[in-house]
């Protein structure tokens, strides 16, 4: 276990550790003998091929992990990345192909041999509980008798060791993504793991959030000689923190290099197989380098499509969600609501999504009051909502992909009150055409689909139908990069369509790329407002702050 | 938590066999492993007959002369198996809807109660077959119309006043009994006249001939017509279920109730419904065990329930929400409950058919698990000699 206040022994005799004074590690000797560097390669796979029907999820896949590294995974999605790490922790058994451990061939049976064997895994979609607490979620598994104090100390140790601040009474459904995902880390780092492998661990932290997880992750690696398998979609995130890069596509491995060689065009163009424009490059947050043809043009405000008045709304616990929140959307704009996360943005996504009821104000549509709250209201009367947590409201998992792609409108691919099958078919084959979803068919289970291709059969069903109002919760969670690059190519379209858009987003990159007009959220309230031609970023965090200027 | 291992894990991992081994070869391995396991649990049974004094041979032969080999008791089986299939239809009905409906037993009982009320307030004097079908048709829909209200009070408490389901149901069996007896006690209610009863018997007036459902015979075995009318409606519900705008929903409530939520489905309006629903089916299936026959004389009597409701949710269980399964299953249940009417003749206590049916119960939930584990070491093995 990590014990911060015994690395007063500091790092001596390591050539390689950051300069001043480390906050913690494990025990002293491998601290100051560094023997880990000497050792075999952590992880070690060859030929690993696991295929699913037609598809070949991981193809002949080689790969090494070493020590005191942190090793990038790149690749489209579908591209066999999850599945890959799946074998690593026992939950998939591969069809061919060996995993190394330690310089020991091993067959890993199921997580917790895999626990044993030193690998710890932080997965793409939450597995928490939410009806426990923090502490109560990290010590899950545990076979002794448990000891709550030792547990939230040992949540304490961890979280300042690494960064990751928590407080463990709390309970874990009241909780941010970003703090759920705090969670599920500290919960694999607490089995002290020499090999850890995150599967898009920051798809849903801030950029500030993301910066200190990889700090104290850097640590652990230049200190103990962990090694670390980093999935993402995120170029600068990889070229940020990652020693090595790896990409795949369509389960093979195809480019392998040291990121201090790489740089975010080629990463890009390696993984889809085609340039790709990218947002971090074309974006520079100031109105005089924008390019006349990116920059969103403005709309003129005539029609208000969506109009919420005065809204208050408080949980369960009476705790206050919206505080008396206005917010119009017109035809034709894009909207980018931009805030800290935890401020308003899921209630007022589930406001929109028919999920929560008001205390008071009001919501409208056209001028036409819609009643909030009951069950399908909204998506009636022509509101489509990307949430941000597709598995929590977006999909039906034991559904097929043709009938999360007609939950709202069955009747659209019925007659009579009764399905069409060849019908859902055919219409379900050209959106997986359109959007393209990388999947067995139709008939596939959602729950079969690579966590980027599910957020895209929710985009597809909600941006299809032709909604009035579309409402975009993080839209590019878990998406690759050629699909931001659609995803955000459709909002335009939308947007030039006449639909009305509200981009809710904890990046700013995405809202300024995007949105016409800004506004901030703080609180539970709209702080202030700002055009896209009179951002100024300076004022716009602080407003984000809640200092309101 | 889902992408992790899927929805259903088990379900999954056939498919993956399938995909990997070929469909026969899968096809061969889940048929042998039932047909073990099935063996195993009348072993089993077998032992334990031997054990506590009887013959294991005796009882087989006994259980199958009694449910389908002597002339006229596959009929009677038939017979039995239809109110069966009808409790597990509206139990695979509340399942899918995600709710949890385990007081069939009272539902049903309710509804026979309503029948057998309107049935011998109506029917007393029919005679004329189109006026005695009549009646029967109201009698019938009085049990489903019983049982849904039974099982609505229920729902309500569930979605108005959030007590869990699982409960309220359960209790209310034991309410639904006493509420019963209590009618079986007062003339103005189901309690026949004076006359024509001996004085302390506490039953309900017989419905007339003319009201009782038409037996009809195949091959010398008798069985009423409402035989069919469970098949039609296994039909019914498994294409409703899978085939239409309301039983989509329904599904999608069960499964997910944010995004069904979000998508129109009101929570309240589908979960009542599918309680109701459900409820109707138990009650509809007490409807037709006092109007049948198959069910002592076409009267209610104290604990005329005779556990139907309990078997019709162990039928839905085995048959893991599939109603064409459950067609069979429901078969096979009361095949043992026929059975056992000539398992006197071998001196070994009827009871032993609950066990038998519980090991039957075991045996056919295991094989699904079993094949999941196999073909997961089978990989395991398979990596471990790559080494
Ligand atoms: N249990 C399964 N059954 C069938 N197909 C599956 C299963 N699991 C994964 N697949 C398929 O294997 C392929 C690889 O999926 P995987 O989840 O590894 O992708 P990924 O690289 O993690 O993508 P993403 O970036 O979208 O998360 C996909 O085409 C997916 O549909
Ligand atoms: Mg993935």
């Amino acid at each position: 276990m990590v014990e911060p206040g015994t690395a007063s022994g500091a790092p001596s005799g390591s050539a390689t550790s950051n300069a001043g004074p480390t906050v913690g590690s494990t025990e002293g000797s491998i601290l100051t003998t560094n023997q880990w560097r000497d050792d075999p390669p952590a992880v070690e796979v060859v030929g690993i091929t696991k295929r699913y029907g037609q598809v070949s999820a991981c193809d002949s896949v080689d790969l090494v992990f070493h020590r005191g590294q942190i090793h990038g995974v790149l690749g489209e999605n579908g591209a066999g990345k999850s599945t890959l790490m799946k074998i690593l922790i026992g939950l998939v058994v591969p069809d061919a192909g060996q995993v190394i451990i330690d310089g020991k061939p091993s067959v890993i049976t199921d997580p917790i041999d895999a626990a044993e064997k030193g690998i710890g895994m932080v997965h793409q979609h939450f597995s928490v509980v939410n009806a426990l607490t923090v502490w109560e979620n990290v010590a899950l598994g545990d076979q002794m008798r448990l000891n709550p104090e030792a547990i939230r100390d040992e949540i304490g140790d961890l979280s300042r060791h690494y960064g990751l601040d928590i407080e463990p009474n709390a309970v874990v459904g009241t909780l941010t993504a970003g703090l759920r995902q705090r969670v599920e880390i500290i919960k694999c780092l607490r089995r002290s793991p020499r090999t850890v492998i995150l599967d898009e661990p920051t798809s849903v932290l801030s950029p500030g959030e993301s910066e200190i997880l990889f700090e104290g992750l850097r640590r652990a690696v230049e200190d103990e000689g962990m090694a670390i398998a980093l999935v993402s979609h995120k170029l600068d995130e990889i070229l940020g923190a990652t020693d090595l890069v790896t990409i795949m596509r369509r389960g093979k491995v195809v480019a392998h290099q040291k990121t201090s060689d790489s740089d975010a065009a080629g990463l890009a163009r390696a993984m889809v197989g085609r340039p790709v424009a990218l947002r971090s490059e074309r974006e520079v947050p100031s109105s005089e380098t924008d390019s006349p043809k990116r920059r969103p043009t403005k709309p003129k405000q005539e029609h208000a499509s969506l109009e919420i008045d005065s809204v208050h709304a408080n949980g369960d616990d009476g705790r206050v969600l919206l505080d008396g929140l206005d917010l119009k959307v017109y035809r034709g704009e894009i909207v980018g609501l931009a805030g800290v996360e935890g401020n308003g943005q899921r209630p007022l996504a589930d406001l929109l999504s028919s999920l929560m009821s008001l205390a008071s104000g009001s919501v409208r549509v056209d001028g036409k009051p819609i009643a909030c709250g009951r069950a399908g209201a909204m998506a009636k009367a022509g509101i489509s909502v990307i949430p941000e947590d597709r598995h929590d409201s977006g999909c039906v998992l034991e559904m097929s992909v043709a009938e999360n792609l007609f939950l709202a409108d069955p009747n659209l691919v019925a007659r009579r009150g009764i399905l069409d099958h060849r019908k859902m078919t055919y219409r379900a084959e050209r959106l997986i055409e359109r959007f393209a979803i990388s999947c067995e068919g139709p008939d596939a289970p959602m729950w079969s689909l690579s966590g980027g291709n599910q957020q895209r059969v929710v985009l597809a069903r909600e941006m299809a139908h032709h909604p009035r109002v579309l409402v975009a919760a993080q839209p590019t969670r878990g998406l690759d990069v050629g699909a931001i690059e659609y995803m955000s190519e459709q909002l335009r379209q939308a947007a030039a369509a006449g639909v009305a858009v509200l981009l809710i987003s904890t990046e700013l990159d995405e809202i300024l790329d995007l949105a016409s007009r800004l506004v901030v959220l703080s609180k539970g309230r709209i702080v202030g407002e700002m055009s896209r031609e009179a951002v100024d970023i300076e004022r716009l965090g602080l407003m984000m702050g809640g200092a309101v200027p | 938590m889902t992408d992790v291992l899927g929805s259903d894990p088990i379900d999954g991992a056939a498919k993956e066999v399938a995909a990997a081994r070929g469909r026969h070869l899968v096809l061969g391995e889940i048929v042998t492993l039932y047909a073990l396991s099935v063996l195993v649990a009348l072993f089993l049974s077998g032992l334990l007959v031997s054990l506590t004094g009887g013959s294991a041979r005796d009882v087989f032969s006994a259980l199958l002369d009694g449910s389908i080999l002597r002339p006229g008791r596959w009929g009677l089986t038939l017979g039995s198996a239809a109110p069966m299939l009808l409790v597990a239809l509206g139990t695979i009905i509340n399942s899918k809807a995600g709710l949890v409906n385990i007081g069939q037993e009272g539902q049903l009982l309710i509804g026979a109660a309503f029948a057998a009320f309107v049935g011998t307030r109506l029917g007393g004097e029919t005679t004329g077959s189109v006026a005695g079908f009549a009646v029967l048709l109201t009698l019938l829909l009085a049990g489903g119309l019983g049982g849904a209200l039974w099982a609505a009070i229920a729902g309500a408490l569930r979605f108005w006043r959030g007590v869990p389901e699982v409960l309220s149901t359960l209790l209310m069996v034991t309410i639904a009994a006493n509420a019963v007896g209590y009618g079986l006690k007062k003339d103005w209610l189901l309690l026949a006249p004076a006359e024509g009863r001996s004085n302390r018997n506490q039953v309900s007036e017989q419905l007339a001939d003319a009201v009782r459902v038409k037996r009809i015979t195949v091959f010398g075995n008798e069985f009423p017509l409402t035989v069919l009318l469970a098949i039609a409606l296994a039909v019914v519900v498994t294409f409703a279920l899978s085939r239409t705008v309301p039983g989509f929903r329904l599904r999608m409530l069960g499964q997910n109730a944010k995004t069904a939520q979000r998508a129109g489905v009101d929570s309240t309006r589908y979960g009542m419904a599918a309680m109701a629903l459900s409820g109707a089916f138990a009650g509809l299936a007490g409807g037709i065990m006092l109007a049948g026959g198959d069910f002592g004389n076409y009267q209610l009597v104290p604990g005329f329930s005779v556990s139907i409701g309990w078997t019709g949710l162990l039928v839905a269980l085995v048959a893991r929400e599939k109603a064409s399964a459950a067609v069979l299953v429901a078969f096979l249940f009361a095949a043992l409950r026929t059975g056992s009417g000539f398992l006197a003749a071998t001196g070994v206590e009827r009871k032993i058919t609950g066990v038998v049916q519980a090991l039957l119960v075991l045996a056919l939930l295991i094989p699904p698990a079993v094949l999941y584990i196999r073909q997961r070491r089978r990989a395991l093995n398979a990596s471990k000699e790559r080494i």
